[in-house]
């Protein structure tokens, strides 16, 4: 009852801060709600008892990322407006109808109830291991480190190439 | 604790994670004149991959790493010499285009090289987490790389649309994946082949396996996943075009086929019929706008994707109840070594063959084999083998693709084989109207003709390999049936 009521709540937080981001005329603002969605969607995380990714969720997305797109949103100035101009004639209007059939679409799925979503969930949930740095630094380093290499090298990648690409200096066009 | 790591199986890797640290640092202490140091590196040290990858093939055991979830067999090692193979053509068609240009150099290198180690991982991942990070390692250079030429706008926005919409695909494979997981508990493929047998009629798995073949679809640009691709084709470096059509597409390839037949083969219900209608509509699309194209880079891609289509085919006879998944499963792996080899050559023509028209547009190549004859004959041969005419090798993959749809039986397939064949005709029209352009028009303008205008000996290289293994391929198509052989064994029989 207490994760349903929380779930609500959350999940409501969540997408209304999601819409806050596409919404707003401010990229601040824009950055404000994504930061609620995060911190929403790490509460949701803490009532599964990740309490790991919930805590990195906070940590790197509403902490190290948000602090970057805060810091470029400031470096290039909030009152640099978009160009809002929209190409296709009624634009607004056929996407509210879009949204609105398939909101119809799940509603009526959900209340007819005879939905079998999942007929056969899993049985067995993994057990939570507890949160100490042992715990995670272990399978990290043994059966999951030609996983955790490779993500390591895939972030030098995303590094150096986004130096290579944004240096323009002294380069023949 | 006992926890082990079978070095030589992961040899081939290993020594690109090397040469990638010698490229980087040979980067960091050459200078400009002698940055070729770095090409040469980069050359040797895919070179010297393959050994490793000659050692476990000899030995021929299979080898099983980290609980089964990165396995060395056969079909993996086929894979990876592919991989290796294709990645040291494209290496040597960079090597002169990079630097008579002034791009960046050990950045290139380092970048592609990333893209190849991503692609060697792939080949061997039997689960889900290896396979999406092997997958993001293909791909995350190649955003880079496509905007390399960086004071052109069309590659600019070649970059930013592969980015998006490689971000977008990925953001759903990766839901799709995670549904799975939900469903299952599993993250091995072999574990997911038990969970999900027989429960293609649950609404959740059918959208998680959808939503795994749209991610897939993106990057093997299938239509209608494909509107990021002519436009990403033209305005990237050439070679790294040539690898996005060749390395990636094999790669978003071994990642559907080990998926499809490795951990989902027990709900070939659900997926066949969807790889059914890309397949038809790759085809269909890819050659009709195809036709149109005046450029050659674009009608390439637009070519590009119609050759997915004719790969996925054999996908779909596994709808038909009690078909040999094992003969599909061969089909797809014989048609990309081909499509490989072949395709890469039909680039390296390009390359060479702009340094003397300094136009992508197929007007100005109106005439080329007038002033240099032995580029038109490769011209001939590399886009006829395209097309599937006998005696090279594109026939053989054609061939294969239809005898396992003819082997399979069954209604629907025949119909996917007979819209195959009309598209088969279809396309030997642009190809055979690239050729007609070359050897028979009249030139419209001035072609370059000057030492600078001369293939590079690393350029003629590419040439001449890709060449002798379509030739050869194509007079003794058995060079490649191993292939298909060797895959054979770990497709899961229905």
């Amino acid at each position: 009852m207490v994760e349903g009521i929380l779930f609500v709540l959350m999940a409501v937080t969540a997408l209304a801060g999601a819409v806050t981001v596409v919404v707003a005329r401010n990229p601040v603002y824009s950055a404000m709600g994504l930061l609620g969605t995060l911190f929403s969607v790490a509460v949701l995380y803490v009532a599964q008892l990740a309490h790991f990714v919930a805590a990195v969720q906070v940590i790197v997305y509403a902490g190290a990322v948000m602090t970057l797109f805060l810091f470029v949103i400031m470096f290039i100035g909030v009152d640099t407006s978009d160009d809002r101009d929209e190409r296709l004639p009624m634009q607004r209007f056929w996407v509210g109808i879009l949204a609105g059939v398939i909101v119809l679409l799940a509603a009526g799925i959900t209340l007819s109830g005879n939905f079998d979503w999942v007929p056969a969930a899993v049985e067995t949930i993994p057990e939570a291991t507890n949160g100490t740095i042992q715990a995670i630094a272990e399978p990290l380093f043994t059966d999951w480190v030609l996983a955790f290499e490779a993500t390591a090298l895939l972030l030098t990648i995303s590094a150096a190439g986004a130096i290579a690409l944004a240096h323009f200096k002294g380069q023949r066009t | 604790m006992t926890f082990t790591i079978d070095y030589l199986a992961l040899a081939p890797e290993l020594v690109i994670v090397g040469t990638l640290l010698v490229v980087f640092t040979l980067d960091m202490v050459l200078t400009r004149p002698k940055k070729f140091w770095i090409a040469t590196a980069a050359v040797a040290g895919t070179a010297l991959a393959a050994i490793p990858l000659v050692i476990l093939g000899v030995q021929g055991e299979t080898r099983s790493m980290f609980d089964g979830s990165y396995v060395v067999d056969e079909f993996a090692l086929v894979l990876k010499g592919l991989f290796i193979v294709a990645a040291y053509l494209v290496l040597l068609m960079s090597h002169h285009y990079i630097e008579s240009e002034r791009y960046y150099q050990g950045e290139y290198y380092f970048l592609l090289l990333a893209s190849v180690l991503g692609s060697l991982v792939m080949a061997s991942s039997r689960d889900l987490i290896i396979l999406f990070i092997g997958l993001e390692l293909t791909t995350a250079p190649l955003f880079l790389l496509t905007g390399w030429r960086k004071g052109d706008a069309k590659s600019n926005e070649a970059s930013l649309k592969y980015f998006i919409l490689g971000v977008l695909s990925t953001a759903i494979l990766l839901y799709g994946m995670s549904f799975l997981y939900g469903l299952t508990g599993e993250i091995t493929f072999s574990g997911l082949a038990e969970a999900t047998a027989g429960r293609g009629d649950e609404p959740a798995m059918v959208m998680a396996i959808l939503f795994v073949i749209v991610g897939f679809g993106f990057k093997i640009a299938a239509v209608p996943f494909h509107f990021w691709a002519p436009d990403t084709y033209e305005g990237a470096p050439t070679p790294i075009t040539a690898y996005l059509s060749v390395n990636s597409k094999i790669a978003g390839f071994v990642a559907l086929l080990l998926m499809l037949y490795i951990a989902l083969p027990g709900v070939s219900e659900v997926w066949a019929p969807a790889l059914w209608i890309l397949a038809a509509l790759s085809m269909t699309v890819g050659n009709l706008s195809a036709l149109r194209q005046t450029n050659i880079v674009r009608l390439l891609a637009y070519s590009s994707v119609a050759q997915a289509g004719f790969m996925l085919v054999p996908f779909a006879a596994a709808a038909v109840v009690g078909a040999d998944l094992e003969e599909a499963f061969a089909a797809t792996v014989v048609y990309l070594a081909i499509y490989a080899v072949m395709n890469l050559g039909a680039f390296a023509v390009v390359i060479a063959g702009a340094r003397k028209t300094r136009s992508g547009e197929l007007s100005a190549w109106a005439g080329l084999a007038q002033v240099d004859s032995r580029l038109g004959v490769l011209v001939a041969v590399f886009f006829f083998s395209l097309a599937g005419i006998p005696p090279l090798a594109g026939w053989f993959a054609k061939f294969a693709m239809f005898r396992s749809v003819m082997i399979a039986g069954g209604t629907t397939t025949v119909v996917l084989a007979v819209i195959a064949a009309v598209n088969a005709v279809i396309a030997l029209y642009y190809y055979a109207k690239v050729v007609k352009t070359v050897w028979v028009d009249d030139p419209t303008g001035e072609f370059v003709e000057d030492v600078e205008a001369a293939p590079a000996v690393s350029l003629r290289l590419a040439l001449w390999v890709s060449l002798a293994l379509t030739v050869a391929i194509g007079f003794f198509p058995a060079l490649v049936t191993f292939v298909g052989d060797a895959s054979r064994v770990i497709a899961v029989g229905g």
